[in-house]
């Protein structure tokens, strides 16, 4: 195993951390078109597959679900991630669990399989173009 | 196992891992078996100056933590534009090390 349980907990608290910060300074500063933190996006004017995440995200927020996925499929998948995570993180911490620790490897070693890998791969690279497309 | 072989494996390999870690390995490759050898021998190592190139170029992407096998990491921070850029600066400094972590965890799969 790679990480420790606790170093891997402490990553994605973090990470959730983060995600909700953004989350809240967004709609705190109405930063409705930001897409100014993309590195991609600054250096080369073109969008990463991701961006456009946050807008999706928001629109989710607002219940439309049509509009979030036409902005970016990847708002969705990020929203489930960060729904389930901390309520994840806070019950195998208090259960004394280790069940997300043990999917998450089963996880990566599922999605490192050839079989499942290229077709991922190339869904991002759809999504890229389609951002491409968008202009986002 | 010989320790004119051993100084050869670190010599070849040693920087693929932390410095601190090298007197260790020196140590437990001395200490193990013979018939070890071939296997230690054809372990594949990720070079760590391969993978801040790899950072540097597509981090945003991920791509980085995805050729070290963090594919979790890696997902994450395709998902967030390499975690709104400040992952992706903050891998710059740490892809290196994360690097060298790996080769080690590697070499510790290979001595059980």
């Amino acid at each position: 195993m790679p990480y420790g349980r606790k170093k891997l907990y402490t990553i994605l608290s973090l990470a959730c951390i983060a995600g909700y910060t953004w989350l809240i300074f967004t709609i705190q500063l109405e930063l409705k078109n930001s897409g100014g933190v993309c590195l991609i996006k600054r250096v080369t004017g073109i969008p990463c597959p991701s961006c456009g995440s946050t807008r999706s995200v928001l629109n989710l927020l607002h219940g439309e679900i049509l509009e979030a996925l036409y902005i970016n499929p990847f708002g969705l998948i990020i929203a489930v991630i960060m729904l389930i995570l901390p309520i994840w993180i806070i019950f195998d911490i208090a259960t004394k669990k280790r069940t997300l620790y043990d999917f998450y490897f089963r996880a990566e070693s599922f999605i490192r399989k050839p079989e499942i890998a290229i077709p991922l791969v190339l869904l991002v690279i759809l999504n890229w173009i389609w951002n491409i497309k968008k202009g986002l | 196992m010989d320790a004119q072989k051993v100084d050869m494996f670190i010599m070849t390999n040693g920087k693929y891992f932390e410095s601190h870690q090298v007197a260790g390995i020196r140590d437990r490759l001395i200490s193990l078996d013979d018939s070890k050898w071939s296997l230690i021998q054809t372990i594949q190592f990720k070079d760590p100056t391969t993978s801040i190139i790899v950072s540097l170029l597509g981090g945003p992407l991920g791509i980085d933590r995805f050729m070290i096998g963090d594919t979790g990491l890696g997902i994450g921070k395709l998902l967030t534009c390499g975690g709104l850029g400040i992952w992706t600066i903050i891998d710059w400094f740490m892809i290196m090390g994360a690097t060298r972590e790996k080769n080690m965890e590697k070499l510790q799969q290979a001595l059980i």
